[in-house]
């Protein structure tokens, strides 16, 4: 008679490893045995992107990663999103329920109208709750438009995403009460199509509430969903979202932009 | 049992191979190709083989891992893959001991396949469920100390928030 606990180590982290970072947690509650098999770098390498490295590739976590396990690595990179890129306007992170990738564009990653037209738009600069060195904050426009674009080669495959709009409001907001904005995602290239909907940044007195509050003190509305496949032919798929509105009567400003988060669809930030 | 010469593929080499109980089985060449194990060693020894022993694989797992063999000897067309799936899914339904025999027999015999299915099967036994509910599950004993298991817990926090 054989039994699991009779298995040996490797070959329980090679099953833990089937499992997701959940159970592996879960697992290592179990015994001494599963404990080392479900901490060990076999589980949670497979756990991570297997592109983390051109991923982290400038940062100095990627020097770092050597002395840590790869538990370590996997929950350093699901609680605090690390930024990226040449020039650090996108963060990274790891959903840690699924190990899937998630990124924010950074307000200056994003294409705001007017946004380098200082009577309309101003960047500040260390923003307490800002994980980017800026944001973007809104004096006043008429014609509020706000792009942002993702690769779907740097999401994980076969998987449902959906991007959000992280926002705030300060003390001076106007004109969002008044009118929903629209929000629309399209393949790049082909403005014409996919679906538009509204929705209301800041909803009236008699209206629920649209916008979701974060952990991390900002305020998010979903601007659509994805499937990203991953296949072959997806890889060059550049998906483009946009919130716009005008209004000849109705001035907007006081809107303050994080930037544009992808995760995975059904988990809260 | 798993010797077999039968069917379609009559005009293939046949191969012995010994369990580690001394029972002797003979195998279609193609079949017991599937264990990259048994390949390298049928390619050293070349056609002087006589038997290939097997010292860490009794009888009863090697009639279950070659009738995986057997059935996964050819390429399965896209109109048989649904039937193979269903296959596959009552192959690996067997008791938690036969499971894991076949499973370090499939490591043994180096079937990445055959191994895959079976870690998936033993994962999904765990998928879901919560310590207590593991260890219930495959029979294991807690070996931790209170203040341990309350220190693992708290490193863990967040599988089970």
């Amino acid at each position: 008679m054989v039994e699991m606990s009779m298995l040996p180590e490797e070959c329980i982290s090679y099953i833990i490893s089937y499992t997701s970072p959940m159970d592996a947690c879960r697992s290592s509650l179990v015994c001494r045995l599963f404990r080392s098999a479900a901490d060990s770098d076999v589980v949670w390498g497979r756990f991570l992107p297997h592109d983390l490295l051109h991923i982290l590739s400038e940062l100095d976590l990627a020097s770092s990663m050597d002395s840590l396990s790869k538990k370590e690595l996997f929950s350093r990179l699901s609680h605090r999103p690390v930024l990226v890129g040449d020039d650090r306007n996108r963060s990274f992170a790891i959903d840690k329920r699924s190990g899937k990738n998630c990124y924010m564009l950074g307000a200056r990653r994003l294409s705001i109208e007017w946004g380098d037209t200082p009577r309309y738009w101003k960047w500040i600069p260390n923003w307490k709750q800002s994980r980017f060195l800026e944001v973007a904050e809104l004096g006043i426009v008429w014609w509020l438009d706000i792009k942002g674009w993702i690769e779907t080669n740097m999401l994980s495959p076969k998987t449902r995403y959906a991007a959000y709009f992280v926002y705030n409001l300060n003390v001076e907001y106007n004109g969002f009460e008044e009118r929903p904005v629209k929000l629309r995602v399209y393949l790049e290239g082909q403005d014409g199509n996919g679906d538009e909907t509204s929705v209301f940044l800041k909803p009236p007195p008699n209206m629920q509430q649209q916008f979701r509050e974060r952990a991390d003190g900002w305020m998010e509305v979903e601007m659509g969903e994805f499937f990203n496949d991953g296949g072959e032919e997806d890889d060059h798929r550049v998906l483009a979202f946009s919130l716009f509105d005008f209004d000849g009567n109705t001035t907007k400003s006081g809107l303050i932009v994080e930037g544009i988060e992808f995760r995975p669809k059904g988990i809260d930030r | 049992m798993a010797s077999s010469t039968s069917g379609s593929s009559s005009s293939s080499k046949v191969v012995k191979i010994r369990s580690s109980d001394n029972e002797n089985f003979e195998v279609e060449e193609a079949a017991a190709a599937r264990s990259e194990t048994i390949k390298k060693l049928l390619e050293d020894v070349g056609d002087d083989a006589d038997v290939i022993p097997l010292p860490n694989v009794d009888a009863k797992t090697l009639v279950k891992v070659m009738e995986w063999c057997k059935k996964h000897m050819d390429d399965v067309d896209e109109l048989n893959k649904e039937e193979m799936k269903t296959w596959d899914a009552e192959f690996v339904d067997m008791d938690q001991s036969c499971l894991y025999n076949v499973l370090l027999a499939a490591n043994f015999l180096n079937i990445k396949e055959l191994l895959d299915q079976l870690t998936q099967k033993v994962a999904d036994m765990i998928k879901g469920k919560s310590p207590e509910e593991i260890r219930a599950t495959f029979n294991i004993k807690n070996d931790f100390t209170p203040e341990e298991e309350a220190e693992i817990r708290k490193q863990n926090a967040w599988a089970f928030e």
